[in-house]
Protein backbone atom coordinates (compact mmCIF):
# COMPACT_ATOMS: atom_id res chain seq x y z
CA UNK A 1 0.00 0.00 0.00
CA UNK A 2 2.88 2.28 0.90
CA UNK A 3 5.49 1.52 -2.23
CA UNK A 4 1.83 2.13 -4.30
CA UNK A 5 1.44 5.52 -2.94
CA UNK A 6 4.93 6.41 -2.94
CA UNK A 7 5.16 5.08 -6.77
CA UNK A 8 1.87 7.71 -7.61
CA UNK A 9 3.63 10.40 -6.10
CA UNK A 10 6.80 10.03 -8.14
CA UNK A 11 4.74 9.10 -11.27
CA UNK A 12 2.81 12.68 -10.29
CA UNK A 13 5.76 14.52 -9.69
CA UNK A 14 7.55 13.17 -13.07
CA UNK A 15 4.39 14.86 -15.00
CA UNK A 16 4.64 18.08 -13.27
CA UNK A 17 8.29 18.08 -14.71
CA UNK A 18 7.45 16.84 -17.66
CA UNK A 19 4.63 19.74 -18.50
CA UNK A 20 6.57 22.28 -16.82
CA UNK A 21 9.20 21.70 -19.19
CA UNK A 22 7.03 21.33 -22.04
CA UNK A 23 5.82 24.69 -20.65
CA UNK A 24 8.86 26.60 -20.62
CA UNK A 25 10.43 24.96 -23.67
CA UNK A 26 9.55 27.41 -26.06
CA UNK A 27 10.96 30.27 -23.62
CA UNK A 28 14.10 28.79 -23.77
CA UNK A 29 14.09 28.03 -27.59
CA UNK A 30 13.16 31.77 -28.23
CA UNK A 31 15.86 33.29 -25.83
CA UNK A 32 18.40 30.58 -27.47
CA UNK A 33 17.74 31.26 -30.98
CA UNK A 34 17.44 35.18 -30.06
CA UNK A 35 20.87 35.39 -28.77
CA UNK A 36 22.58 33.03 -31.08
CA UNK A 37 21.23 35.33 -33.97
CA UNK A 38 21.95 38.85 -32.54
CA UNK A 39 24.26 38.42 -29.86
CA UNK A 40 27.14 38.09 -32.78
CA UNK A 41 25.30 40.90 -34.91
CA UNK A 42 25.88 43.19 -31.83
CA UNK A 43 29.23 42.49 -31.25
CA UNK A 44 30.78 42.93 -34.69
CA UNK A 45 29.05 46.11 -35.22
CA UNK A 46 30.47 46.92 -31.42
CA UNK A 47 29.32 50.69 -30.21
CA UNK A 48 28.08 51.60 -33.47
CA UNK A 49 25.13 49.57 -33.10
CA UNK A 50 23.78 51.91 -30.21
CA UNK A 51 25.05 54.85 -31.86
CA UNK A 52 24.42 54.55 -36.22
CA UNK A 53 21.42 55.41 -38.20
CA UNK A 54 20.30 52.22 -39.84
CA UNK A 55 21.94 50.61 -42.95
CA UNK A 56 20.76 50.74 -46.31
CA UNK A 57 19.59 47.73 -48.17
CA UNK A 58 23.03 47.34 -50.12
CA UNK A 59 25.25 48.18 -47.00
CA UNK A 60 27.57 46.03 -46.21
CA UNK A 61 27.66 46.98 -42.33
CA UNK A 62 24.85 46.71 -40.11
CA UNK A 63 25.27 49.93 -39.08
CA UNK A 64 22.83 50.78 -35.57
CA UNK A 65 20.12 51.46 -34.82
CA UNK A 66 20.41 55.12 -33.33
CA UNK A 67 17.44 55.78 -34.24
CA UNK A 68 15.11 53.79 -32.45
CA UNK A 69 17.24 53.20 -29.26
CA UNK A 70 16.31 56.71 -29.03
CA UNK A 71 12.94 56.65 -29.87
CA UNK A 72 12.27 53.89 -27.24
CA UNK A 73 13.76 55.82 -24.21
CA UNK A 74 11.67 58.79 -24.96
CA UNK A 75 8.68 56.94 -25.30
CA UNK A 76 9.30 54.89 -22.19
CA UNK A 77 10.47 58.39 -20.21
CA UNK A 78 7.58 59.94 -21.85
CA UNK A 79 4.94 57.13 -21.28
CA UNK A 80 5.51 55.35 -18.24
CA UNK A 81 5.53 58.02 -15.47
CA UNK A 82 2.11 59.31 -16.83
CA UNK A 83 0.80 55.97 -17.12
CA UNK A 84 2.30 55.30 -13.55
CA UNK A 85 0.49 58.20 -12.23
CA UNK A 86 -2.65 57.67 -13.35
CA UNK A 87 -3.09 53.77 -12.69
CA UNK A 88 -2.00 54.71 -8.67
CA UNK A 89 -4.61 57.47 -8.74
CA UNK A 90 -7.36 55.16 -10.23
CA UNK A 91 -6.41 51.93 -8.36
CA UNK A 92 -6.32 54.35 -4.92
CA UNK A 93 -9.58 55.67 -5.71
CA UNK A 94 -10.98 52.07 -6.59
CA UNK A 95 -9.34 50.15 -3.58
CA UNK A 96 -10.54 53.12 -0.74
CA UNK A 97 -13.17 54.58 -2.12
CA UNK A 98 -15.27 51.50 -3.91
CA UNK A 99 -18.88 52.75 -3.79
CA UNK A 100 -17.40 56.49 -5.37
CA UNK A 101 -19.44 57.30 -8.83
CA UNK A 102 -15.72 57.98 -10.21
CA UNK A 103 -13.98 55.22 -9.10
CA UNK A 104 -16.68 52.46 -10.36
CA UNK A 105 -16.54 54.48 -13.48
CA UNK A 106 -12.61 54.27 -13.36
CA UNK A 107 -13.21 50.79 -12.75
CA UNK A 108 -15.65 49.93 -15.65
CA UNK A 109 -13.39 51.67 -18.18
CA UNK A 110 -9.38 50.17 -17.16
CA UNK A 111 -11.52 46.82 -17.56
CA UNK A 112 -12.87 47.56 -20.97
CA UNK A 113 -9.55 49.38 -22.35
CA UNK A 114 -8.12 46.27 -21.89
CA UNK A 115 -9.85 44.14 -24.40
CA UNK A 116 -9.89 46.81 -26.86
CA UNK A 117 -7.29 45.87 -29.31
CA UNK A 118 -4.05 47.73 -28.98
CA UNK A 119 -4.53 48.41 -32.98
CA UNK A 120 -6.91 50.11 -32.78
CA UNK A 121 -5.98 52.87 -29.54
CA UNK A 122 -3.03 53.53 -32.69
CA UNK A 123 -5.80 54.16 -35.41
CA UNK A 124 -7.76 56.39 -32.47
CA UNK A 125 -4.53 58.71 -31.16
CA UNK A 126 -4.06 58.60 -35.05
CA UNK A 127 -7.05 60.23 -35.53
CA UNK A 128 -7.26 62.43 -32.29
CA UNK A 129 -3.54 63.50 -32.40
CA UNK A 130 -1.70 62.74 -35.31
CA UNK A 131 -4.13 64.58 -38.02
CA UNK A 132 -4.68 67.41 -36.04
CA UNK A 133 -0.86 67.65 -35.21
CA UNK A 134 -0.09 67.55 -38.87
CA UNK A 135 2.95 64.60 -38.48
CA UNK A 136 3.44 61.46 -36.37
CA UNK A 137 5.56 61.98 -33.10
CA UNK A 138 6.74 60.80 -30.04
CA UNK A 139 3.94 62.50 -28.26
CA UNK A 140 1.40 60.35 -30.18
CA UNK A 141 3.07 57.35 -29.51
CA UNK A 142 3.50 57.98 -26.04
CA UNK A 143 -0.30 58.28 -25.57
CA UNK A 144 -0.84 55.28 -27.64
CA UNK A 145 1.25 53.54 -24.98
CA UNK A 146 -0.18 54.68 -22.19
CA UNK A 147 -3.55 54.08 -23.19
CA UNK A 148 -2.85 50.60 -23.73
CA UNK A 149 -0.86 50.43 -20.90
CA UNK A 150 -3.35 51.84 -18.40
CA UNK A 151 -5.67 48.68 -17.88
CA UNK A 152 -2.85 46.53 -17.33
CA UNK A 153 -0.88 48.96 -14.69
CA UNK A 154 -4.08 50.05 -13.02
CA UNK A 155 -4.92 46.12 -12.58
CA UNK A 156 -1.42 45.42 -11.29
CA UNK A 157 -1.46 48.02 -8.63
CA UNK A 158 -5.24 47.59 -7.52
CA UNK A 159 -4.53 43.82 -6.81
CA UNK A 160 -1.31 44.53 -4.43
CA UNK A 161 -3.23 47.29 -3.15
CA UNK A 162 -6.09 45.01 -2.02
CA UNK A 163 -3.90 42.73 -0.55
CA UNK A 164 -2.92 44.95 2.25
CA UNK A 165 -4.30 43.40 5.36
CA UNK A 166 -7.37 45.64 6.35
CA UNK A 167 -6.30 45.26 10.04
CA UNK A 168 -2.66 47.85 8.85
CA UNK A 169 -5.18 50.06 6.84
CA UNK A 170 -7.41 50.67 10.66
CA UNK A 171 -4.41 50.59 12.80
CA UNK A 172 -3.49 53.42 10.58
CA UNK A 173 -7.02 55.14 10.76
CA UNK A 174 -6.28 54.36 14.19
CA UNK A 175 -3.69 57.14 15.11
CA UNK A 176 -5.31 59.54 13.30
CA UNK A 177 -4.28 58.93 9.64
CA UNK A 178 -6.65 59.92 6.71
CA UNK A 179 -7.09 57.51 3.77
CA UNK A 180 -4.40 59.07 1.51
CA UNK A 181 -2.02 59.63 4.43
CA UNK A 182 -2.81 55.92 5.09
CA UNK A 183 -1.67 54.76 1.54
CA UNK A 184 1.08 56.85 1.68
CA UNK A 185 2.47 55.94 4.93
CA UNK A 186 1.57 52.44 5.31
CA UNK A 187 -0.43 50.81 1.98
CA UNK A 188 2.31 51.89 -0.61
CA UNK A 189 5.38 51.03 1.63
CA UNK A 190 4.05 47.47 2.49
CA UNK A 191 3.42 46.47 -1.28
CA UNK A 192 6.93 48.56 -2.43
CA UNK A 193 7.81 45.57 -4.37
CA UNK A 194 4.88 44.57 -6.03
CA UNK A 195 4.81 48.69 -6.45
CA UNK A 196 8.46 48.48 -7.52
CA UNK A 197 7.20 44.82 -9.94
CA UNK A 198 4.52 46.81 -11.73
CA UNK A 199 6.80 49.91 -12.48
CA UNK A 200 9.03 47.45 -14.25
CA UNK A 201 6.33 45.25 -16.16
CA UNK A 202 5.19 48.45 -17.52
CA UNK A 203 8.41 49.56 -18.49
CA UNK A 204 8.74 46.01 -20.26
CA UNK A 205 5.31 46.22 -21.77
CA UNK A 206 5.86 50.12 -23.20
CA UNK A 207 9.71 48.91 -24.18
CA UNK A 208 7.61 45.73 -26.67
CA UNK A 209 4.75 47.08 -27.52
CA UNK A 210 4.53 47.12 -31.33
CA UNK A 211 0.80 47.62 -32.60
CA UNK A 212 0.42 50.76 -30.42
CA UNK A 213 2.75 53.06 -32.46
CA UNK A 214 2.00 51.43 -35.88
CA UNK A 215 0.14 54.91 -36.70
CA UNK A 216 1.16 57.31 -34.31
CA UNK A 217 5.29 57.52 -34.06
CA UNK A 218 6.41 57.70 -37.30
CA UNK A 219 9.45 54.87 -38.29
CA UNK A 220 11.84 58.06 -38.96
CA UNK A 221 15.11 55.92 -39.24
CA UNK A 222 17.63 58.61 -40.99
CA UNK A 223 18.07 60.35 -37.89
CA UNK A 224 18.27 60.79 -34.46
CA UNK A 225 15.22 63.04 -32.99
CA UNK A 226 15.07 64.02 -29.66
CA UNK A 227 11.82 66.44 -29.79
CA UNK A 228 8.83 64.92 -28.47
CA UNK A 229 7.00 66.61 -31.20
CA UNK A 230 8.99 64.98 -34.10
CA UNK A 231 8.35 61.59 -35.43
CA UNK A 232 10.85 58.94 -34.49
CA UNK A 233 11.12 55.29 -34.44
CA UNK A 234 11.04 52.33 -32.14
CA UNK A 235 12.56 49.11 -31.65
CA UNK A 236 10.13 47.07 -31.88
CA UNK A 237 8.40 48.54 -34.83
CA UNK A 238 12.38 48.27 -36.26
CA UNK A 239 12.03 44.37 -35.74
CA UNK A 240 8.86 43.95 -37.16
CA UNK A 241 9.69 45.89 -40.41
CA UNK A 242 13.03 44.32 -40.92
CA UNK A 243 12.87 41.24 -39.74
CA UNK A 244 9.86 40.83 -42.86
CA UNK A 245 12.43 42.26 -45.98
CA UNK A 246 14.46 40.07 -47.94
CA UNK A 247 17.53 41.94 -47.40
CA UNK A 248 20.01 40.09 -44.78
CA UNK A 249 21.86 43.21 -44.12
CA UNK A 250 18.52 44.19 -42.26
CA UNK A 251 17.32 41.06 -40.72
CA UNK A 252 20.70 40.97 -39.29
CA UNK A 253 19.94 44.38 -38.05
CA UNK A 254 16.06 43.13 -36.35
CA UNK A 255 18.05 40.22 -34.51
CA UNK A 256 20.41 42.85 -33.40
CA UNK A 257 17.65 45.15 -31.84
CA UNK A 258 15.77 42.10 -30.59
CA UNK A 259 18.30 40.84 -28.40
CA UNK A 260 18.86 43.66 -27.09
CA UNK A 261 15.20 43.97 -26.12
CA UNK A 262 15.35 40.55 -24.79
CA UNK A 263 18.32 41.17 -22.37
CA UNK A 264 16.47 44.58 -21.28
CA UNK A 265 13.58 42.38 -20.82
CA UNK A 266 15.91 40.02 -18.51
CA UNK A 267 17.25 42.36 -16.60
CA UNK A 268 14.11 44.37 -15.70
CA UNK A 269 13.11 40.34 -14.57
CA UNK A 270 16.26 39.98 -12.84
CA UNK A 271 15.76 42.75 -10.80
CA UNK A 272 11.99 42.60 -10.06
CA UNK A 273 12.61 38.70 -8.99
CA UNK A 274 16.17 39.00 -7.41
CA UNK A 275 16.64 42.82 -5.98
CA UNK A 276 13.81 44.18 -5.05
CA UNK A 277 13.16 42.66 -1.35
CA UNK A 278 9.75 42.28 -0.05
CA UNK A 279 8.13 43.67 3.48
CA UNK A 280 8.09 40.71 6.08
CA UNK A 281 4.57 41.24 7.89
CA UNK B 1 -20.48 64.56 36.19
CA UNK B 2 -18.39 64.52 33.22
CA UNK B 3 -18.09 61.88 31.15
CA UNK B 4 -15.14 60.61 29.10
CA UNK B 5 -17.77 58.84 26.70
CA UNK B 6 -21.60 58.96 26.63
CA UNK B 7 -23.60 56.78 24.94
CA UNK B 8 -27.42 56.98 24.52
CA UNK B 9 -29.58 54.96 22.30
CA UNK B 10 -26.73 54.10 20.03
CA UNK B 11 -27.96 51.46 16.82
CA UNK B 12 -25.67 50.27 14.39
CA UNK B 13 -26.92 48.47 11.44
CA UNK B 14 -24.30 46.42 8.75
CA UNK B 15 -25.56 45.40 5.54
CA UNK B 16 -29.54 46.09 7.11
CA UNK B 17 -28.56 43.75 9.78
CA UNK B 18 -29.83 45.43 13.36
CA UNK B 19 -26.12 44.66 15.30
CA UNK B 20 -26.20 47.52 18.08
CA UNK B 21 -29.70 47.62 19.77
CA UNK B 22 -30.60 50.88 22.00
CA UNK B 23 -27.01 51.22 23.64
CA UNK B 24 -26.79 53.82 26.62
CA UNK B 25 -23.89 53.75 28.62
CA UNK B 26 -21.72 56.81 30.65
CA UNK B 27 -17.91 56.14 31.02
CA UNK B 28 -16.42 58.13 33.62
CA UNK B 29 -12.74 60.08 33.30
CA UNK B 30 -9.74 57.70 34.22
CA UNK B 31 -11.15 54.70 34.79
CA UNK B 32 -11.26 50.96 32.73
CA UNK B 33 -14.16 50.16 31.58
CA UNK B 34 -14.73 46.78 30.62
CA UNK B 35 -17.25 45.20 28.22
CA UNK B 36 -18.24 41.57 28.02
CA UNK B 37 -20.03 39.62 26.41
CA UNK B 38 -19.93 36.40 23.95
CA UNK B 39 -18.60 35.97 20.92
CA UNK B 40 -20.42 38.17 17.97
CA UNK B 41 -22.65 40.10 20.93
CA UNK B 42 -21.23 43.20 19.22
CA UNK B 43 -18.55 44.47 21.59
CA UNK B 44 -15.78 45.09 18.74
CA UNK B 45 -18.73 47.29 16.79
CA UNK B 46 -19.09 49.13 20.42
CA UNK B 47 -15.76 50.31 20.57
CA UNK B 48 -15.57 51.06 16.61
CA UNK B 49 -18.71 53.20 17.18
CA UNK B 50 -16.63 55.07 19.72
CA UNK B 51 -13.40 56.10 17.44
CA UNK B 52 -15.82 55.74 14.47
CA UNK B 53 -13.64 53.33 12.63
CA UNK B 54 -16.87 51.94 11.67
CA UNK B 55 -16.88 54.31 9.23
CA UNK B 56 -14.28 51.67 7.63
CA UNK B 57 -16.96 49.98 6.57
CA UNK B 58 -19.39 51.12 4.06
CA UNK B 59 -22.03 49.37 4.80
CA UNK B 60 -22.32 50.40 8.79
CA UNK B 61 -25.15 53.12 9.76
CA UNK B 62 -25.12 54.52 13.09
CA UNK B 63 -27.60 55.73 14.67
CA UNK B 64 -28.29 57.43 17.84
CA UNK B 65 -25.98 60.24 20.55
CA UNK B 66 -21.92 59.24 21.27
CA UNK B 67 -20.66 61.83 23.06
CA UNK B 68 -16.86 61.65 23.12
CA UNK B 69 -14.79 64.15 25.52
CA UNK B 70 -18.02 66.67 25.43
CA UNK B 71 -17.71 66.22 21.21
CA UNK B 72 -20.45 64.90 19.68
CA UNK B 73 -18.80 62.16 17.91
CA UNK B 74 -21.31 61.17 15.27
CA UNK B 75 -21.02 64.88 13.67
CA UNK B 76 -17.67 65.27 14.43
CA UNK B 77 -14.71 65.20 11.95
CA UNK B 78 -13.11 61.19 12.24
CA UNK B 79 -9.92 61.96 11.65
CA UNK B 80 -9.98 64.41 14.38
CA UNK B 81 -11.56 62.56 16.96
CA UNK B 82 -9.21 59.28 16.44
CA UNK B 83 -6.28 61.68 17.27
CA UNK B 84 -7.76 61.89 21.06
CA UNK B 85 -8.16 58.17 21.36
CA UNK B 86 -5.68 55.53 21.23
CA UNK B 87 -6.97 51.73 19.84
CA UNK B 88 -5.28 48.34 20.08
CA UNK B 89 -6.58 45.45 18.26
CA UNK B 90 -7.48 41.73 18.95
CA UNK B 91 -4.57 41.18 16.59
CA UNK B 92 -1.35 42.86 17.22
CA UNK B 93 -0.90 44.77 14.12
CA UNK B 94 2.37 47.23 14.09
CA UNK B 95 3.35 48.51 11.07
CA UNK B 96 5.90 45.75 9.01
CA UNK B 97 7.82 48.13 7.05
CA UNK B 98 8.74 50.33 9.96
CA UNK B 99 11.59 49.72 12.64
CA UNK B 100 10.55 49.65 16.24
CA UNK B 101 11.37 52.92 16.74
CA UNK B 102 9.24 54.38 13.75
CA UNK B 103 6.09 52.34 14.65
CA UNK B 104 5.91 54.82 17.92
CA UNK B 105 7.11 57.78 16.50
CA UNK B 106 4.89 57.69 13.55
CA UNK B 107 2.01 58.67 15.94
CA UNK B 108 3.82 61.21 17.58
CA UNK B 109 4.69 62.17 14.16
CA UNK B 110 0.83 62.56 13.23
CA UNK B 111 -0.55 64.05 16.39
CA UNK B 112 2.09 66.68 16.41
CA UNK B 113 3.20 65.78 20.05
CA UNK B 114 6.70 66.17 19.63
CA UNK B 115 8.39 69.55 18.68
CA UNK B 116 11.79 68.11 17.49
CA UNK B 117 14.41 64.86 17.04
CA UNK B 118 15.03 65.06 21.19
CA UNK B 119 11.85 65.59 21.82
CA UNK B 120 10.12 62.80 19.78
CA UNK B 121 12.92 60.24 21.73
CA UNK B 122 12.20 61.18 24.18
CA UNK B 123 8.23 60.22 23.38
CA UNK B 124 9.21 57.21 22.37
CA UNK B 125 10.83 56.34 24.92
CA UNK B 126 8.27 57.17 27.52
CA UNK B 127 5.57 55.33 25.59
CA UNK B 128 7.78 51.90 25.33
CA UNK B 129 8.65 52.48 28.85
CA UNK B 130 4.45 52.68 29.38
CA UNK B 131 3.87 49.80 27.69
CA UNK B 132 6.77 47.89 29.40
CA UNK B 133 8.79 46.94 26.34
CA UNK B 134 11.29 49.75 26.44
CA UNK B 135 13.99 47.62 28.48
CA UNK B 136 13.41 44.42 26.01
CA UNK B 137 14.05 46.72 22.93
CA UNK B 138 15.71 49.44 23.70
CA UNK B 139 19.36 48.30 21.95
CA UNK B 140 17.19 46.63 19.01
CA UNK B 141 14.72 49.94 18.02
CA UNK B 142 16.09 49.52 14.38
CA UNK B 143 14.91 46.03 14.42
CA UNK B 144 11.38 45.17 12.55
CA UNK B 145 8.71 43.79 14.16
CA UNK B 146 8.68 40.73 12.91
CA UNK B 147 11.90 40.15 15.10
CA UNK B 148 9.57 40.64 17.85
CA UNK B 149 7.59 37.81 19.75
CA UNK B 150 3.53 38.60 19.52
CA UNK B 151 3.21 39.56 22.92
CA UNK B 152 6.34 42.10 22.62
CA UNK B 153 4.29 43.14 18.83
CA UNK B 154 0.97 43.60 21.21
CA UNK B 155 2.91 45.77 23.42
CA UNK B 156 4.60 47.75 20.79
CA UNK B 157 1.08 48.75 19.39
CA UNK B 158 0.13 49.96 22.71
CA UNK B 159 3.49 52.55 23.03
CA UNK B 160 2.21 53.43 19.47
CA UNK B 161 -1.30 54.24 20.77
CA UNK B 162 0.65 55.51 23.79
CA UNK B 163 2.71 58.32 21.81
CA UNK B 164 -0.41 59.97 20.58
CA UNK B 165 -0.89 60.94 24.29
CA UNK B 166 -4.52 59.57 24.15
CA UNK B 167 -7.21 60.68 26.29
CA UNK B 168 -8.83 57.24 25.74
CA UNK B 169 -7.95 54.01 24.98
CA UNK B 170 -9.64 51.27 23.54
CA UNK B 171 -8.28 48.00 23.81
CA UNK B 172 -10.28 44.87 21.87
CA UNK B 173 -9.38 41.68 23.29
CA UNK B 174 -5.83 42.83 23.73
CA UNK B 175 -4.31 39.92 25.20
CA UNK B 176 -6.56 37.32 23.17
CA UNK B 177 -3.70 35.96 20.92
CA UNK B 178 -0.50 36.50 22.91
CA UNK B 179 1.08 34.55 25.70
CA UNK B 180 0.29 34.54 29.64
CA UNK B 181 3.69 36.39 30.64
CA UNK B 182 3.27 38.79 28.35
CA UNK B 183 -1.08 39.19 28.98
CA UNK B 184 0.34 39.94 32.21
CA UNK B 185 2.95 42.47 31.20
CA UNK B 186 -0.31 44.08 29.26
CA UNK B 187 -2.24 43.98 32.22
CA UNK B 188 0.29 45.77 34.46
CA UNK B 189 0.23 48.45 31.81
CA UNK B 190 -3.48 49.12 31.43
CA UNK B 191 -3.58 49.21 35.55
CA UNK B 192 -0.48 51.73 35.28
CA UNK B 193 -2.35 54.00 32.69
CA UNK B 194 -5.69 54.06 34.77
CA UNK B 195 -5.16 57.15 36.31
CA UNK B 196 -4.03 59.35 33.68
CA UNK B 197 -5.99 57.56 30.85
CA UNK B 198 -9.58 56.23 30.47
CA UNK B 199 -9.82 53.00 28.98
CA UNK B 200 -12.42 51.14 27.28
CA UNK B 201 -11.45 47.31 27.29
CA UNK B 202 -13.86 44.11 25.44
CA UNK B 203 -12.42 41.10 26.80
CA UNK B 204 -13.95 37.58 27.27
CA UNK B 205 -11.80 37.03 30.23
CA UNK B 206 -13.89 37.35 33.29
CA UNK B 207 -10.17 37.16 36.13
CA UNK B 208 -8.89 39.58 33.93
CA UNK B 209 -12.12 41.69 33.79
CA UNK B 210 -12.10 41.78 37.91
CA UNK B 211 -8.41 42.50 37.57
CA UNK B 212 -8.28 45.50 36.36
CA UNK B 213 -12.33 46.70 35.75
CA UNK B 214 -13.89 49.95 37.29
CA UNK B 215 -16.98 49.18 35.62
CA UNK B 216 -18.13 46.72 33.55
CA UNK B 217 -21.22 46.20 30.90
CA UNK B 218 -22.58 43.16 29.90
CA UNK B 219 -23.70 42.96 26.13
CA UNK B 220 -25.66 39.90 24.80
CA UNK B 221 -26.73 40.09 21.22
CA UNK B 222 -26.43 43.35 20.67
CA UNK B 223 -27.78 44.62 23.78
CA UNK B 224 -26.80 45.88 27.20
CA UNK B 225 -28.38 43.26 29.57
CA UNK B 226 -26.37 44.87 32.59
CA UNK B 227 -23.90 47.64 34.09
CA UNK B 228 -22.28 48.84 36.56
CA UNK B 229 -19.51 49.21 38.97
CA UNK B 230 -17.42 46.08 38.76
CA UNK B 231 -17.73 44.96 42.38
CA UNK B 232 -21.40 44.81 42.00
CA UNK B 233 -21.38 42.98 38.58
CA UNK B 234 -18.89 40.60 39.70
CA UNK B 235 -20.20 39.87 43.39
CA UNK B 236 -24.08 39.87 42.64
CA UNK B 237 -24.96 39.43 38.78
CA UNK B 238 -28.59 40.49 38.42
CA UNK B 239 -29.56 38.72 35.64
CA UNK B 240 -28.84 34.88 34.46
CA UNK B 241 -27.05 36.34 31.17
CA UNK B 242 -24.74 37.75 33.70
CA UNK B 243 -24.23 35.32 35.82
CA UNK B 244 -23.26 32.34 32.85
CA UNK B 245 -21.64 34.73 31.26
CA UNK B 246 -19.19 35.00 34.58
CA UNK B 247 -19.38 31.27 35.11
CA UNK B 248 -17.85 31.09 31.93
CA UNK B 249 -20.76 29.22 30.18
CA UNK B 250 -21.70 31.23 27.59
Amino acid sequence: MYSWRKLKDRLFLALVLAISIVAIAPLIHLIIVTMLNGFSVILNAGLGFFTENPPTPTSKNVGGIAPSLVGSILLTALSLPITVFIALFASIMAVEFPNNPLSIAVDVVAKSLASVPTIVVSMVVYLLVVVPMGRFSILAGAIALTIVSLPYTYTYFSTYLRSVPTTYREAAFAIGMSRWRAVINVSLPIIRRGFLVTILMTMARILGETAALLFTVGRYRTGVSFSVLSPSDAIPLLIFDYILTPYKVFQEVAWGAATLLLIAYLIIFIVAKFVIKEVRL
Amino acid sequence: MDYAIEMNNVNVYIDNRHILKNISLKVPYNTVYVIMGPSGSGKTTLLRVINRLIDVNPNAKVEGVVKVLGLNALNHDPYDLRRHIGMLFQVPNPFPHMTIYDNVAVAARINNVARNKKDLYEVVKWALEKAMLWDEVKDRLHDYPHQLSGGQKQRLCLARALAMKPKILLLDEPTANIDPVNARKLEEAIISLKNEITIVMVTHNPHQAARVADYVSIIYDGRIVEQGPASQIFLKPSTEIAQKLLRGEI
